[in-house]
């Protein structure tokens, strides 16, 4: 029996977020829930995928009715009634689960498509799953695999470029106009969820300096506390602005605060330097003609909205070549696990061969008697060769073979008219995932 | 061999080109070996030329701009190998290339008139291929940077965008390479004027030619005038950014006008 390889699994393209939420293995530890599969002895090897967005159980088994295990194994151990799962649940086999792993590894089965977590994520659940001994020769090449395919199309698609949030393209660009955000001077104007948002994504960023505006002073005092940053009068607004790289206005004013004649004055006096502002504010704080001015660039949100989607397009045009990548990948990874399932049959041909040479040296063993030991090694190998000899082409015929029917049919053509024994597993050094329980 | 040096430089730009477009890290690692290798290639000429004539192979403009071939590359590879920055690679390699087709194509070395038989003329030369280097790494700085300010002035974020570094990047590598540059012209025109003062007294037509009035020596003195301009504007007025660039740019387009048109077919002092 040759070993088969599931996914079986639920993500958001399947199923809603109530499910999604009920069959969280996250909640109680991957671990624990690779320990409860194992127990139930239906695969050799296991891993557990779970993210916010997907729960995947990945298996290389003995038999197809290791599926069947696996799904009342998500009911019984998320506690669902199995006729509400099953409509939710995909299975893929063989060589599908290897492209499908690729794709969720590249981020092509993500809901923000080509989002860079997902690979830290996979690599994760593949860690604890090997370190706990419940992966074995298949599972491990195959993640290994999807690292690599992941890797590969992130560096070469454009699949992971561009923001895809309004925060991320506010960032994103600063980075384009300054380089390193370190050492520049931000100013936040407004104090209210936008305003706070921004203070707490800049300081993720590492900005150090960050200085809070407000029309209330304790506003202002109550956000400069709440992320660090000092607190600057507003009638000093223009000294403010002089001093800042980034200037982030979020305030409630019904009319713009920030007006090109001032912008103007300030630019004249920091002499030019490059001035980021990002108007979050609706309606906008800061006058559109500023944005004339010689080194300031201006964006307000509709503009970064803009990026926003003109990113996501790009993504979705750079879907075609990730495909054809992860195809590639998947197509090595299947020959590769074809060219495995032969293996047992290759073994018991080889070992058939030398059984029947074995005993005819055996039979023939009185008359070899009389001969002087260097000739009765001579005959030794010279049969030994003949068996080589005999096996060679169909050995590497064998291992050829990369469709699968067709692989089935010659092991079978092999078994019969050679009389082999049917194997009854492939390897003799496969790890089992059934593991001791003793916790 | 002599084509060796400028077909390199060609696969060189090709490659740059390919990293720019599809920003493969394996094909700009290849474009850099390719474009060392040209470089290794013009030092061989650059030193067999040197023996065969005797002295430094820089009399005429020929050899003066593959010598300046040479030295933009090196100072090129310089600046990418300390940066890790491979983007202005297609942009200095085509120069490289479009320049490199002159001495490819005339073999002949000229002969060292007695004039030019001073240590002066070596400093000279080299000071102002120096300068000249850097105004080329400015101006294509600047070039970029130019392109890159207009997609995020124009809030569409697109080519060069993606494969540029930051424009504080381009504006402080655009000021420090002038600042380099500007040194180096100074010292090339104080230094040539020196010389030039030395040799008044020769019979030589061109040593009588030397004097403000010479096209080659005028526009030297006004792309002098452009980056010393360029240098306080930066310091004092503020102007970084995109009008540096454009002057870098500018700057740059007065010095390769200088450097073939002006060297081949006006000058009467400089035409060696």
């Amino acid at each position: 029996m040759t070993m088969r390889l599931f996914a079986v699994g639920l993500s958001h393209r399947t199923a809603p977020i109530e499910l999604r939420e009920q069959v969280d293995f996250s909640r109680a530890g991957v671990c624990a829930a690779l320990e409860r599969l194992a127990a139930r002895n239906i695969a050799r090897e296991i891993a557990v995928l779970s993210t916010c967005n997907r729960a995947e159980v990945y298996v290389a088994a003995d038999a197809d009715r290791a599926v069947d295990g696996i799904f009342s194994f998500f009911a019984e151990y998320h506690g669902v009634a199995p006729d509400d799962l099953a409509p939710h649940l995909y299975v893929h086999h063989g060589a599908d689960v290897a492209r499908h792993l690729f794709r969720v590894a590249a981020g092509l089965d993500s809901l923000v498509v080509g989002e860079p977590q997902i690979l830290g994520q996979v690599k994760s659940a593949y860690t604890v799953a090997s370190e706990g001994h419940f992966t074995g020769t298949v599972l491990n090449r195959l993640f290994h695999v999807a690292f690599a395919a992941g890797k590969r199309v992130r560096a070469e698609t454009g699949l992971g470029e561009g923001a895809v949030s309004v925060s991320y393209a506010a960032i994103a660009l600063a980075r384009k106009i300054f380089g390193d955000l370190e050492g520049l001077r931000v100013l936040i104007l407004g104090a209210g969820e936008m305003a706070t948002l921004t203070g707490v994504h800049l300081r993720a960023q590492k900005v150090r300096h960050i200085t809070v505006g407000s029309r209330t002073r304790g506003a202002a005092e109550s956000l400069a506390a709440h992320i660090a940053a000092e607190v600057v009068d507003w009638s000093e607004l223009e000294g403010a602005i002089e001093a800042a790289d980034i200037v982030v206005t979020a305030t409630g004013a019904p009319s713009a605060i920030l007006t090109r004649a001032g912008i103007g004055r300030a630019m004249k006096s920091r002499r030019e330097r490059a001035l980021f502002i990002i108007d979050i504010a609706v309606p906008r704080d800061v006058e559109a003609t500023a944005g004339a001015l010689e080194q300031v660039f201006l964006y307000n949100i509709d503009d970064l909205q803009g990026i926003v989607k003109e990113n996501l397009a790009r993504r979705a045009g750079e879907l075609e070549r990730a495909d054809a990548i992860i195809d590639t990948e998947a197509t090595k990874f299947a020959a590769w696990l074809q060219s495995r399932e032969i293996i047992p049959t290759v073994v018991a041909l080889r070992e058939r061969f030398e059984a029947i040479r074995r005993a005819e040296l055996q039979r023939l063993q009185p008359k070899l008697n009389g001969l002087p030991p260097e000739a009765q090694a001579q005959v030794d190998h010279i049969t030994r060769l003949i068996v080589e000899k005999l096996l060679l082409a169909p050995t590497e015929q064998l291992k050829a073979v990369s469709d699968n029917s067709l692989a089935a049919s010659y092991s079978d053509a092999l078994n019969r008219l050679f009389s082999l024994p049917s194997p009854d597993r492939s390897d003799a050094d496969e790890p089992t995932a059934s593991k001791p329980t003793g916790s | 061999m002599r084509l060796i040096p400028l077909v390199c430089y060609a696969a060189a730009a090709a490659a740059y080109g390919g990293h720019f477009a599809w920003r493969d890290a394996r094909v700009g690692r290849f474009a850099t070996a390719l474009l060392g290798g040209g470089l290794l290639a013009h030092t061989f000429l650059i030193g067999m030329q040197t023996v065969q004539a005797g002295h430094a192979p820089l009399v005429g403009t020929t050899a003066a701009i593959s010598a300046f071939v040479w030295l933009l590359g090196l100072a090129y590879l310089y600046v990418e190998l300390t940066s890790e920055e491979r983007s202005m690679g297609v942009f200095v390699t085509v120069l490289l290339v479009m320049l490199g087709i002159i001495p490819a194509l005339d073999a002949e070395i000229s002969r060292r008139p007695p004039v030019l038989q001073s240590p002066l003329f070596t400093v000279h030369v080299m000071t102002m291929l120096f300068a000249y280097a850097s105004f080329a790494l400015a101006g294509v700085l600047g070039v970029t940077y130019v392109l890159m300010f207009k997609e995020i002035k124009a809030k569409h974020l697109g080519f060069f965008y993606t494969r540029l570094p930051s424009l504080r990047v381009l504006d402080v590598m655009n000021g420090r390479a002038i600042a380099v540059g500007w040194v180096f012209l100074t010292i090339g025109v104080v230094v040539g004027g020196i010389w030039a003062m030395q040799v008044q007294g020769s019979q030589d037509p061109r040593a009588q030619a030397m004097s403000l009035g010479d096209p080659k020596i005028l526009v030297a003195v006004l792309s002098w005038c452009l980056y010393s301009f360029a240098l306080y504007a930066r310091r004092v007025i503020g102007w970084g950014g995109r009008r540096a660039a454009w002057l870098s740019a500018i700057g740059f387009a007065l010095v390769l006008l200088n450097f073939v048109p002006v060297g081949y077919f006006l000058t009467r002092s400089h035409n060696f």
